[in-house]
Order: structure tokens, then C-alpha cells, then sequence
């Protein structure tokens, strides 16, 4: 029995390196939530910042959206025909009368188009495999293509 | 220090942490599940968000140029949060000196109070919308001068103030050119619906879809929220320089001859696209509350395609277009004119009652012969005469791209109220009512090689980022293509022979006069017309058809004198903005 304690004693720890590796253990325990704790914060406080900047920006699109069509409207409303013929006789320029227009023939010329504001729908395309059917066809599928189909054909066409 | 004194104080102070640890943990778990957690949530869920309908911005109309002729302004709602408002009576004088409001009725709704009862709310009261930027920024700066002030020292004296106020920003209609093209347009009103013109029949594809989207609050749960297209915008056939130009041509027309009303219309023929259709009366859509001033009951917004009236001679031109084609009269086919003609038992006579003795098809159309023209009716025969009438769409709406459209009348053997004499009247445009858009049409049959396509305004449709253009729709051959080419060719010879007003220098045109006496409870009246006109050219290739029409022009009642020289003025415009060279100039360069 001595001898056992004495060799339990000798690789026992001392109590006070026990109690040290239970604070230091308790320690890690607590910065590693710690850590948690930071890295989650600051990961939910850039989601928030760019949550709000989101935010932001989508009434700025809003806003922006909205300013487009008014500068597009007020861009008309300045280039109005009325408005251009005052600006034009304030400028001096007078209507020209069909007998004081030269024309000028030139080559290739097909003469002012109709506005075109977006492009016209795209045709509807039919993707065509780059395999052949034998690459792809089971034997079932080919036995039934070829064999089966034409002897039903076959057979309902006979009297 | 003994050990058990150490041993203690740290275990006290364990206990203590230990214990407010523990508490912490029972009142989060309390209030997860406490008494309260129905109120709790019920914040939670109010601050996490709203649903919202989000309206697109309406399409855009524009002319064929790409002009805009209807857009979107920038607009806002004024309104009080009332729980900020610290002096209604300043907002009400500020706003009805500024908006032009009732001082009452701002005053009133300013001075609500204010209430969160879910019941019986009073949170917000919209007090004007429409306001422009301008007068958003006049009244932000009053705000701040008015808070710029310092507090007066008087306990009983509210200092002026304009807290409360809020602007709320959105799209309104917008029509830059005015009254220019209104009668084709329509107008918007302040909910957002279209009336009459392309506003009202594309009102659905113009407003696009509306979607409820839910906005989130909590910046965490911020997301992308759906794109949501704006409506589909409309490139009409309309040149807007031309649809100005005939506008100003028609007011001039109708005030030289005292007219009460008028339409101006111009087409190609070819592909039936409306370049231009000038009416009266016409109004500044932008102020489209003042509608019911511009057009008393019973005017239509539009003539062009909703006034059904007797043309008259005009109408001669489709009679015969119908005789030649049917083989019953040849373009130097003799008729004998004695200045009467009997068919069902009433008597024709000409429009200056004489007789023009002997005359050939040209000459008919030249002296425009109710005579002549009636007899050829009876010679094609009334079964013949009204099938023709009938494919040139006489009596059928035309089926435009507009709201509105009036069918015309043409009665028909087998009708109750058609009898044989109307064969004769049908023939020079009497006791048969159409509209100015379906005379265009039909004759465009006559300038396109008997071809009649459809009209229509709108050219193509822009949505979905895809621009889709209104194919050319052919709607019929009344008439043989030789059939044209030779009614064509006696209409120019009988302009040119009688030196008609409607002739243009260095231009060949066709064309015909109309005056048409209009139908009272008391019988025809020769003194009040509907004098009109209708011509196309270059004769060799068509590029233009003009319709006018002058309602009871007092200066004169015959469309020769008053109808003729519109038709002139209108093509020397026309042929400057559709660069249409002089006929000599035009030929020589397509022969290089």
C-alpha cells in the first residue's frame, strides 16, 4: 500500500498545478466563447451596415428611377415642337418653302428610320443535339424505333 | 490569512456570481415565455417590415422620331404627420396662399388630433398632391425659417411653425407637347387611368403590373426586391412635326372660313400608318379637368374616328372605283347629262342644277355629276354597288388602334329604311354617314394598287426590353390594281383640267372635292355643308393620303373654295418634313 501511494504520489500533480490547470482550462473555455462572441458580433454588425446600406440604396434607386423620368420629361417639355418654333423664330430662321430645298443624291442613303428603343424579340431557337442518335438511343429505344412501331403500323393497316 | 478565511471570501464572491448569472438566465427564459411574450411578438413582427404595392412608372408614348409625346413628371403629396404638428393655422395659410387651397378645409385637417388607436386612427392626412418641385422647395425653405426662429417668449402666442409637414414623392402624367397630338393621346387622371385615345386603349399594357413586396425593416433580414418593369411604352406612327403643322393649318382653315369644327387627317397609303390627325376641338391634356369646358355633351374627344357624317362627293370617288371595277363603266364611257336622273322615284339633280350635256368618266369626276354618278350606281346595280361599298369597309369600324371608333351607317337593300332612290343618293355620298378615318382608308384602296391596309396608330410596343413593331395588315382588294392606276390617273387629269385650288407646283396629285349638305328635321340644308376633300401623291408613287373635312364653313359652303386650298397648304408642308423632292427632281434621281 506504501508503495503504491508513494508511486501515486510521485506522478500525481501537486494541488496547486490542479488548480492552475483548471483556471487556465476555464480560461480557455472563456476566451474561445469569447471569441465567439467577437467574431459573431462584428459579423452581425457588418450584415447590419450592409443590410442598411442596402437599404439605402434601394430608395436611392427608387429616387434615382423617378429623377430619370422627370429629367426625360423635362428634356421633352424644353424640346417641344412649339417651343422649338418660337426658339427657331426668336434665332431668326424662317419655314423653307418646297421650291428652296436642293437635293443631293447619296449613294446608299435609305433616309431617316423610326426610332427603335429596344431590340426587336428574339427568335425562338431550337437546340439540336451535337450527338447522333446512336450516342444517346438505348436498345430498347432503338429496338422499339425500328422494329416495334413499323410492325404496329403494319399490323393496323392490314385488313 | 488562514485557509479557511481564504477559502471563504472566494467562495462567497463564486456564490454572488453565480447567483446573478443564474438570475440573468431565469428572466431571459421569463421573458421568452412569460405573461408578456404576445405583446413582445407582436412588436417584433410590427418592426420587422410592411408590405407595400409598388406601382411601376408608366410606359412612355412617343412619336416615330422618338419624340416624347406623353412622359412622367416628378410630383408630391403633401401631408401632416399629426402627432408633429405645433401650429395648423400656419400650414393652413401657407398652403392655400401657396397651393391655392381652402383655408377651412387645411385648417381642419391639420388641426385633427392625433390618434394610435387602431380603432379609430388619425395619423397622417394628405392635404394636396401634384405639387411641382418648386413649390415643394418654396414651402421646405419657409420650414426651415420658420424653425430657424427662436421660441417666443410668450406663454399664450404659438410661434408659426410648419412641423408636420411631409412630401411624399411619385410619377404624374405629363404631355410636353400640349394640346399637340391630345385628341390621339387621351390623358391620364390623378388615379392613374387612361381616357380615351392610346391612353385609354392600352391603359393596362401602358400602366404595367402593380406588386405587393414586402420591405423589410431589420436591416439583417435586407434583401434584393424583385425588379419590377415599368409599363410597356407605344411608338405611335405619328410625326409629331406633321401632326403640329396640320394643327396649325386646321386653325387657320376653320377660322378663314368660319367653320365650326374640323379634321385634317394624313396617312400612307401604303402601310396605313396615321402620320397625322388634326381635330377640333382639342385641349391641353395636361389640364385634363378642364375636359368638360373644351368638349360639351355629345362632342367627341376625337371626330377623326368617333363623328359620323354624310360626305358627299367625296364619296364619288368610291362609286367609281366600284363601276370601273365591275366592267359597268369605262374610263371614256359617254353619259349624256340632262341634269336629271330619276331612280326610285325621286329626281338627282347637279349642284348647280344644270345640265353638262355629254361627259366622260373624267369629266363626271371633274364637274363632280350627282347625275352621272347616280346613273353609274344603276348601271353597277344596287346588289353590286353596296358589296363593293361593304369591302371597302363602308359602314364597318375600320378597327384603328383607338378607343371609340363610330361604325359610320351604309343601309343596304333588305334594310327597313332603304329604298331604291337611296342607290342614287348612296352614289354622291348622301343618306350614307362614315367617319373622316374610314373615307381615308377606303380610298387609300385607290392610291395603294387596290390594296387597303388597315390604319393604325401605333407603330411598335417597347416591354420587357423588346421592341415589337405592328406588322403592315392588308385588310382587303376592292378594287383591281388597273382599276386604281386608271381612277388615279382621272383624278389627277380632272384636278389639273380645273385648275383646282388643291394643285401644287412641281407635285402631280390626285383628289376630290366634296360638299355635302347636312340632313335637318326640316330636310337637307343647302346653306349648312360638310365641305371636305381628300388627294394623294406623288401620283407615280404615293407617299402621302390627306382627308379634310370643314363643318359648316360660313365663308362658303363648297369644299372647292374651301376645302381644296387646305389640301394644298397641308402638302407643301408635307412634302418639306417627308423629303419628298419635286416629281421632275424625283424621277431623274431614282432613273441615276
Amino acid at each position: 500500500m506504501d508503495n503504491v501511494k508513494k508511486v501515486t504520489q510521485a506522478y500525481s500533480l501537486a494541488p496547486w498545478r490542479r488548480q492552475i490547470q483548471v483556471a487556465v482550462i476555464f480560461l480557455v473555455a472563456l476566451t474561445f466563447l469569447a471569441w465567439v462572441a467577437v467574431v459573431y458580433l462584428n459579423v452581425t454588425a457588418r450584415a447590419v451596415t450592409m443590410g442598411s446600406e442596402i437599404q439605402v440604396m434601394q430608395q436611392d434607386l427608387e429616387v434615382m428611377t423617378r429623377e430619370n423620368q422627370d429629367m426625360e420629361s423635362e428634356l421633352a417639355h424644353l424640346t417641344s415642337a412649339i417651343t422649338l418654333q418660337v426658339r427657331a423664330r426668336e434665332l431668326g430662321f424662317k419655314q423653307v418653302k418646297p421650291e428652296e430645298i436642293l437635293y443631293i443624291n447619296v449613294p446608299d442613303y435609305t433616309g431617316r428610320q423610326p426610332i427603335t428603343l429596344a431590340p426587336p424579340p428574339r427568335p425562338l431557337v431550337v437546340e439540336k443535339s451535337a450527338l447522333d442518335p446512336e450516342y444517346t438511343q438505348s436498345l430498347l429505344d432503338w429496338l422499339d424505333k425500328n422494329i416495334v412501331i413499323p410492325v404496329q403500323a403494319m399490323a393496323e393497316t392490314l385488313p | 490569512m488562514n485557509t479557511i478565511e481564504y477559502n471563504w471570501r472566494y467562495s462567497f464572491i463564486s456564490v454572488i456570481l453565480s447567483a446573478v448569472a443564474i438570475m440573468i438566465v431565469i428572466r431571459a427564459g421569463y421573458i421568452q415565455v412569460g405573461p408578456h411574450k404576445g405583446d413582445q411578438e407582436d412588436i417584433i413582427i410590427q418592426n420587422e417590415g410592411y408590405w407595400r404595392t409598388v406601382y411601376p412608372a408608366r410606359g412612355i408614348i412617343y412619336d416615330r422620331w422618338g419624340h416624347v409625346l406623353a412622359g412622367n413628371d416628378e410630383v408630391y403629396e403633401v401631408g401632416v404627420e399629426l402627432q408633429y404638428v405645433k401650429n395648423p393655422e400656419t400650414i393652413a395659410l401657407t398652403l392655400s396662399g401657396l397651393l391655392h387651397l381652402d383655408f377651412a378645409d387645411v385648417y381642419a385637417a391639420a388641426s385633427t388630433p392625433y390618434s394610435a388607436d387602431p380603432e379609430n386612427p388619425a395619423v397622417y392626412a394628405r392635404l394636396a398632391d401634384n405639387i411641382t418641385k418648386e413649390q415643394k422647395e418654396t414651402i421646405e425653405k419657409l420650414m426651415e425659417q420658420y424653425a430657424s426662429q427662436p421660441a417666443s417668449s410668450k406663454k399664450d402666442v404659438k410661434p408659426p411653425s410648419l412641423a408636420g409637414l411631409t412630401f411624399i414623392a411619385h410619377l404624374a402624367r405629363s404631355y410636353p407637347e400640349g394640346s399637340v397630338g391630345s385628341n390621339l393621346l387621351g390623358f391620364v387622371n390623378m388615379e392613374g387611368v387612361g381616357f380615351y385615345g392610346v391612353e385609354s386603349k392600352f391603359n393596362q399594357l401602358l400602366a404595367g403590373t402593380p406588386q405587393r413586396v414586402w420591405v423589410p425593416l431589420d436591416p439583417l433580414r435586407a434583401e434584393e426586391m424583385p425588379r419590377i418593369p415599368n409599363g410597356a411604352s407605344l411608338v405611335l406612327t405619328i410625326d409629331r412635326e406633321i401632326q403640329a403643322a396640320m394643327e396649325n393649318i386646321l386653325d387657320k382653315a376653320i377660322e378663314d372660313s368660319g367653320s365650326s369644327g374640323g379634321a385634317l387627317l394624313v396617312s400612307n397609303p401604303r402601310n396605313g400608318e396615321i402620320l397625322a390627325m388634326a381635330v377640333t376641338p382639342r385641349m391641353d391634356v395636361n389640364k385634363y379637368w378642364e375636359y368638360e369646358e373644351t368638349f360639351p355633351p355629345g362632342t367627341p374627344f376625337n371626330r377623326g374616328v368617333s363623328r359620323e357624317y354624310e360626305p358627299g362627293s367625296v364619296f364619288k370617288v368610291l362609286t367609281m372605283a366600284a363601276g370601273l371595277d365591275s366592267g359597268a363603266v369605262k374610263p371614256d364611257t359617254s353619259f349624256l347629262d340632262t341634269g336629271v336622273f330619276e331612280i326610285g322615284g325621286i329626281y338627282i339633280n347637279n349642284w348647280n342644277m344644270g345640265a353638262w350635256g355629254p361627259q366622260d368618266m373624267t369629266g363626271c369626276m371633274q364637274h363632280s355629276l350627282n347625275v352621272c354618278l347616280a346613273w353609274i350606281a344603276s348601271e353597277i346595280g344596287a346588289p353590286r354597288f353596296y358589296n363593293y361599298m361593304q369591302a371597302f369597309n363602308i359602314g364597318r369600324m375600320t378597327g384603328i388602334d383607338l378607343g371609340s371608333e363610330a361604325t359610320g351607317r351604309l343601309k343596304l337593300p333588305g334594310d327597313g329604311d332603304w329604298y331604291d332612290a337611296d342607290l342614287g343618293t348612296n352614289a354622291f355620298g348622301q343618306g350614307v354617314s362614315v367617319t373622316p378615318l374610314q373615307m381615308i382608308a377606303a380610298i387609300s384602296a385607290v392610291a395603294n394598287q387596290g390594296q387597303m391596309p388597315a390604319p393604325h396608330v401605333v407603330k411598335s410596343m417597347v416591354n420587357n426590353g423588346q421592341q415589337y413593331d405592328t406588322p403592315i395588315q392588308i385588310v382587303g382588294m376592292p378594287i383591281k390594281a388597273k382599276t386604281a392606276r386608271q381612277l388615279t390617273e382621272m383624278l389627277a387629269i380632272s384636278l389639273e383640267k380645273e385648275s383646282s385650288d388643291a394643285l401644287i407646283e412641281g407635285y402631280r396629285v390626285a383628289g376630290k372635292t366634296g360638299t355635302a349638305e347636312i340632313p335637318t328635321e326640316t330636310g337637307y340644308s343647302s346653306s349648312m355643308t360638310n365641305a371636305s376633300f381628300v388627294g394623294w401623291g406623288p401620283v407615280d408613287d404615293p407617299q402621302f393620303m390627306v382627308y379634310v373635312w370643314l363643318e359648316k364653313p360660313a365663308s362658303s359652303p363648297w369644299g372647292s373654295i374651301v376645302a381644296a386650298p387646305v389640301f394644298r397648304d397641308a402638302v407643301k408642308e408635307l412634302v418639306v418634313l417627308l423629303n419628298i423632292p419635286p416629281d421632275n427632281v424625283r424621277q431623274r434621281l431614282q432613273g441615276q
